[in-house]
């Protein structure tokens, strides 16, 4: 009992973590169409700026700054490149972003070694919270599932509740009606971009002390957060939450599942016959844990393809 | 095709290659052909499909994995004899693909694309476990059998297995995109909305363009298998999957064998300086970038648009052109390969145990010669290239507005030219 609660706690986290990467994302993909495959290397930049300024700065300061930092590269990023390419069409921009993922990823490994770095969680932060049962739970964990959180009322707040919200959320629903009033789109347009990008560097910042920060998280986050947005329906942000909270508990449940398919096919009597076979079918559930979201998003696309909370495409 | 006697001349180059070229380029050139064939197999669905695969990684390993145990089959005597092993490769991708392409073409566009990347991270992530049937992380070997007279023990008798089978299946391709078929695949780029009005199945089509894209790339991986002797769960791999992509675009994706010259050329040059670079991805990453900023065309589109100028402007008024151009190109790429050289020098573990003792910051040795990082000389250097580069790419500009000015005054002064 105690370590299903310990790992549905550890599977919302993850799950509110991988949210606040999905977001930008999908944000970004639902306003301008274009899908950013360079979104998992701004959480990459985040966790290895905050672990380069962490000497100097400090860990709150390095976090912050490097937030900044990362919304800055994404800013950059739309204006002078992606917008550059804007009318070539959306294939386009997809394989430019998937370009600046791979010179990322290597420009990372230039600057600090194909390995992982020592990027760890301060010593005034490494406690346990509280105890349930026997185990101990670390505080840096729901510090990071605060920041998450706070990070959410935050953005959602700005979006429903003042001025800029009403024109980003007009710009996202009719570009061209919010641009003929006299707004600036493709302002807002970087914006958003930019702040996604932050939210996915804040993202990298925070996790990457706790998980490994090594040149290969990029794309060991970008393809769970690609599973996220398919099974929770491209630009929409209920979706993606729904769909990072299944897949952080699913995973994280499996974890501890040390049962296989021939434990199942043993209710049928055919134990010995998948035991024979082998291969996949006497592989434990545990150290499956890293396929479940591709399994899940096959699913998905068999029975509704476009997502859990996607419109019709 | 319009340049037949190009392509025959190439043929015929790529046949005598074993009579010039050392063993150790003779399988620089496998290398090759494999990727030329595995990037023209991807732009049959990217290219001309018009669907963005991130993962075709999949198809590539499960072909090398197909082969290795047709090889291994009836303990080594080998399921085919090895001059048609590539079948084994070729009917691996095509039945994955088939049922990969079925659930992939369900969605187009971005989810198209992130699902394709999600498949080939799937088996990457469940290769490693299945020990049975990709062998662990030591991979499976195998030996190559002879057969029909032919040991396949030098690399010579492989580099003509291996060119034998990929200039067939490029042969293939290209038949392929004549017929009615083949021009229902273009269809599918341009518009498959229409094509669904007009009462095509676009699904099983989409699925025939995967499969068959798959197959091909299948054939590739299982060359690769056949010159290795071996397969490891390591081709599935991002990475594999990223540069296929790169290649192909580099090479430009409007002409046929534009993603088979990409391949081949950024395979040469990474088998080139391999021994030089650790940054090798990084120029390559470079590369795309710029390609798909400034020329979205490709190296292909580059060669017929000077080739376009040439038949406009002649060769003598285009040489200053030209001249500014390869100036240009030179002096920018030699400025940027100077700064990322000194950086990875810089930030390699040695210099940095180094640094932290060494005051002040000893020399780094690059291109034969040391260059001291804090003294301002050596980054005047990248500088200077770079900036007299960037004029080059001014002067080129100006030599060519000018003649296009120049043109258009002599054709509107020219009367009975109005349209």
């Amino acid at each position: 009992m105690d370590t299903l609660v310990v790992s549905l706690l550890n599977g919302v986290i993850y799950g509110l973590l991988l949210f606040m990467v999905s977001a930008g994302l999908t944000l970004v993909f639902g306003m301008m169409g274009v899908l950013n495959f360079a979104h998992a290397s701004f959480y990459m930049l985040g966790a290895y700026f905050a672990y380069a300024l962490q000497g100097t700065l400090g860990f709150w300061a390095a976090l912050l700054v490097s937030t900044l930092i990362v919304g800055a590269v994404g800013v950059i990023v739309e204006r002078f490149v992606l917008r550059r390419v804007h009318h070539h069409g959306h294939a386009h921009e997809l394989l430019l972003t998937f370009g600046l993922s791979v010179v990322i990823a290597e420009l990372v490994k230039l600057f600090f070694g194909n390995y992982p770095v020592n990027y760890r969680v301060p010593k005034s932060l490494d406690f346990a919270a509280f105890a349930i049962g026997t185990s101990e739970y670390p505080f840096y964990r729901l510090l990071m599932g605060g920041v998450a959180i706070a990070m959410f009322m935050l953005i959602y707040l700005l979006l429903t509740r003042t001025r800029v919200g009403i024109v980003v959320r007009s710009a996202i629903y009719r570009p061209r009606m919010a641009e003929a009033l006299g707004h600036n789109v493709p302002l807002v347009f970087m914006g958003v971009f930019g702040v996604g990008a932050a939210l996915a560097g804040l993202a990298g910042a925070v996790a990457g002390a706790f998980y490994t920060t090594n040149p290969n998280m990029a794309i060991e986050l970008g393809v769970v957060v690609f599973v996220v947005v398919v099974i929770g329906g491209l630009g929409s942000l209920e979706g993606a939450m729904l769909a990072s909270l299944l897949i952080g508990v699913i995973t994280s449940l499996a974890v501890g599942v040390d049962a296989s398919l021939a434990d199942l096919l043993g209710l049928v009597g055919a134990r010995s016959w998948a035991e024979h076979a082998g291969g996949l079918l006497t592989l434990k559930l545990s150290s499956l844990a890293g396929t479940i979201p591709f399994a899940l998003m096959l699913l998905i696309l068999l029975v509704r393809p476009s997502g859990l909370l996607g419109g019709k495409a | 095709m319009r340049h037949r006697g190009l392509v025959g001349l190439g043929v015929a180059a790529l046949i005598a290659l074993p009579w010039i070229l050392s063993q150790g380029l003779l399988n620089a050139s496998i290398q090759m052909l494999i990727a030329a064939l595995f990037a023209c197999a991807y732009n049959l669905l990217s290219g001309q499909a018009g669907m963005l695969s991130f993962g075709h990684a999949a198809y590539f390993g499960v072909g090398a994995f197909g082969t290795v145990h047709a090889m291994n089959a009836f303990r080594g005597a080998g399921l085919l004899p090895t001059p048609l092993l590539p079948v084994a490769g070729a009917v691996a991708g095509l039945i994955i693909g088939a049922i990969v392409g079925w659930f992939a073409t369900q969605r187009t566009g971005p989810y198209f694309a992130m699902i394709t990347l999600a498949i080939a991270e799937l088996l990457h992530s469940l290769a490693p476990h299945l020990r049975g049937l990709f062998g662990g992380e030591a991979g499976v070997s195998t030996m190559r059998m002879p057969s029909l007279g032919l040991t396949f023990g030098s690399t010579t008798q492989v580099y003509i297995l291996v060119l034998a089978w990929v200039l067939a299946s490029l042969l293939a391709l290209y038949l392929y995109m004549l017929t009615p078929v083949g021009r229902l695949t273009l269809g599918l780029r341009e518009n498959a909305h229409r094509l669904r009005f007009l009462g095509y199945n676009v699904h099983n089509l989409s699925v025939l363009v995967f499969s068959v894209s798959a197959m091909f790339s299948g054939i590739a991986g299982s060359l690769q298998v056949i010159n290795n002797e071996a397969a490891n769960y390591v081709v599935f791999d991002s990475s594999v999957s990223a540069s296929v992509v790169l290649n192909t675009y580099i090479g430009g994706v409007r002409v046929f064998l534009g993603p088979a010259l990409g391949a081949a050329l950024m395979t040469f040059f990474g088998y080139a300086v391999s021994d030089l670079t650790q940054s090798w991805l990084l120029y390559q990453g470079i590369v795309f970038a710029l390609v798909m900023v400034f020329m979205p065309s490709g190296l292909a589109g580059l060669f017929e648009k000077s080739e376009s100028l040439h038949r406009r402007f002649g060769a003598a008024p285009l040489a200053p052109f030209f001249a500014f151009a390869l100036g240009a190109a030179v002096l920018i790429i030699a400025g940027a390969v100077f700064v990322v050289e000194l950086m990875q020098r810089m930030f390699s573990q040695d210099y940095r145990a180094l640094a932290t003792t060494a005051r002040p910051w000893p020399p780094i040795p690059l291109f034969g010669r040391q260059w001291s990082p804090t003294s301002p000389e050596t980054w005047l250097v990248p500088v200077v290239s770079i900036g007299v580069g960037a004029a080059c790419v001014f002067l080129a500009r100006h030599v060519l507005f000018k003649l296009q000015d120049r043109q258009e005054s002599r054709v509107s002064a020219t009367p009975f030219n109005q349209h």
